[in-house]
């Protein structure tokens, strides 16, 4: 679904990633972690078109994406949900959900009709954001705006989703809910590369997962084998 | 009867201040989607009327020629956003400002060579034997102002708020970042807003032409004054235009009356000063200049 090869990005003449290499499959769950700084989220906005990278690969069910506009590697099925959630504050939160579909929705008028189906499934994920779909996303809560993030993500229909740091800023109850909706999210089939700061608890619901240390893959493997490893222990689940 | 003749004086000024509303709108149009303005608007303006004016020479009746000239205006606009903008932005750079001056500069050179320095009259089937509505005199031709003005902004207005492209153009201008990656492509938008901002400029430019006549130098005139308009009101808030450009309008007939014609641009001035004394930041709120 998704291979990344020798991927170089950065930003200016800073160097970040030197030279990153991984791979989704179809129906996986891939999890990238690593230590603050080591280059997660640059590796998923190179990904994703928000960095042009400086040299590699980037292919999207075996086509050529780099250097491609975010929006038109959007348009091709893949969903980033960023660090930070990003939702539109001063949207409500149907409009952010309608926005998250904007690459197949009639762009001037009938656009809702189009759209109540995959609006109900999203509604149905998070009841909450049914009961808030009027107010601004900027008036929800850090839970529900990341609730609102997956959501618009889930919007798109898309091949593939990025998550950066889903848990970032939210109490333990919340996180567990998040984790949650991950497992579910799995549950349905949705090809993720998920980035956390928690390893322990990406690990457990991770097919595959990746260890990054300053710009470089320094670790793969399936979660019991990286359990194994004396060094992922020590900087991650220690 | 002084008090109707202040009357008189604030509502046909309020209606001539809806021009310079309407060219701080497009300002801040295209401010919320690029952060960049054209410095060149006036000169947007007065070509476009000068096309309007060739339009209806050539026989195009007024009702046809409004959407000819607003079409070229948006044409121009995309012209300025692709040789003067885009390159600027992408390197995060203000050249903007130099380069949309620049092609004001041609613009206005253009204009001289190709009508002349002359101001003309702009024809106009729209009457301007006063009417007299609620104990003042109003022309017919100044009451169009008023209604084309508040027409097309809340016809843009409704736009950005009913159909999904303009929720769009609100998504990029809050988060540039977050719309590319929901497939909006930030481009577009600053195209779209450079289109409309475009449109706009022109419709002013034929919307104020029958009443002070077009020439080269309208540019000049209007863009002052639509800048303290858009100082004052800043440029993220819609409507905040019209109220300002009113009273702008207003206070100018007045002085105008009161102090004799040369003083007809020093409320203008005095609001930019002001408004520039009281919010150093001025035109481009905190961000840009922080950077220049
Ligand atoms: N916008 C930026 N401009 C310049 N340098 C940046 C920028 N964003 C990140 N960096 C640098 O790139 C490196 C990698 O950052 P990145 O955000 O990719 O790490 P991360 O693994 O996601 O970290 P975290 O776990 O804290 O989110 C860091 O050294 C950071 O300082
Ligand atoms: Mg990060």
């Amino acid at each position: 679904m998704l291979t990344v090869q020798d991927l170089h990005a950065g930003y200016g003449a800073s160097e970040v990633l030197h030279g990153v290499d991984l791979e989704v499959g179809q129906g996986q769950l891939v999890a990238l972690i690593g230590a603050n700084g080591a280059g997660k989220t640059t590796t998923l906005r190179a990904v994703s078109g928000l960095v042009r990278p400086s040299r590699g690969k980037v292919l999207l069910e075996g086509r050529e994406v780099q250097g491609l506009e975010a929006s038109r590697v959007a348009r091709l099925g893949l969903a980033h949900a960023p660090e930070g959630r990003r939702i539109f504050p001063t949207l409500s939160v149907e409009d952010n959900l309608l926005l998250g579909a904007y690459g197949r929705l009639p762009i001037l008028l009938g656009y809702k009709g189009r759209a109540v189906a995959s609006l109900q499934r999203v509604y149905d994920l998070f009841p909450r954001l049914g009961e808030r779909r009027r107010q601004d996303g900027g008036t929800l809560s850090g839970g529900e705006q990341q609730m609102l993030a997956i959501g618009r993500a889930l919007m798109a229909d898309p091949k593939i989703m990025l998550l950066d740091e889903p848990s970032m800023g939210l109490a333990p109850v919340i996180i567990q809910e998040v984790f949650a909706t991950i497992r579910r999210l799995k549950a349905s089939g949705i090809t993720l590369l998920l980035v956390e700061q928690f390893a322990k608890s990406a690990l457990e619901v991770a097919d595959h997962a990746y260890v990054m240390e300053r710009g470089r893959v320094v670790a793969q493997g399936s979660p019991e084998e990286l359990k194994k490893q004396e060094r992922v222990i020590e900087a991650y689940l220690g | 009867m002084p008090s109707v003749v202040v009357a008189q004086m604030v509502v046909s000024g309020a209606l001539m201040g809806l021009v310079y509303a309407l060219i701080a709108y497009g300002f801040q149009l295209t401010f919320a989607s690029s952060r960049s303005i054209n410095f060149g608007q006036g000169e947007l303006v007065m070509v476009s009327a000068f096309v309007s004016l060739t339009l209806t020479l050539h026989g195009v009746p007024y009702w046809a020629m409004i959407p000819c000239g607003m079409l070229f205006g948006a044409l121009m606009g995309l012209v300025i956003e692709r040789t003067g903008v885009r390159l600027a932005l992408e390197q995060k750079s203000e050249g903007w400002i130099l380069m949309t001056i620049i092609l004001g500069l041609f613009f206005f050179s253009g204009a001289e060579n190709l009508w002349g320095r002359d101001d003309r009259p702009f024809p106009t089937p729209i009457p301007s034997d006063p009417i007299h509505i609620l104990g003042v005199d109003v022309t017919p031709l100044e009451l169009s102002v008023g209604v084309g003005v508040l027409a097309i902004m809340g016809l843009i207005e409704t736009f950005k708020r009913r159909t999904l492209l303009g929720k769009a153009l609100e998504a990029v201008s809050t988060d540039r970042d977050a719309a590319e990656l929901m497939g909006i492509s930030a481009r577009k938008s600053i195209m779209l807003s450079y289109a409309l901002s475009g449109a706009v400029a022109a419709l002013a430019g034929i919307l104020v032409s029958p009443i002070t006549t077009v020439g080269p130098t309208m540019a000049s005139a209007l863009i002052l004054k639509a800048f303290s308009v858009a100082v004052v009101a800043g440029l993220d808030s819609g409507f905040g235009v019209v109220l300002v450009g009113m009273f702008l309008g207003a206070t100018e007939s007045l002085a105008s009356f009161y102090l004799g014609s040369g003083w007809r641009e020093a409320p203008g001035l005095i609001l930019l000063i002001l408004a520039l004394a009281v919010r150093p930041t001025g035109i481009f709120g905190k961000a840009v200049i922080r950077k220049v």
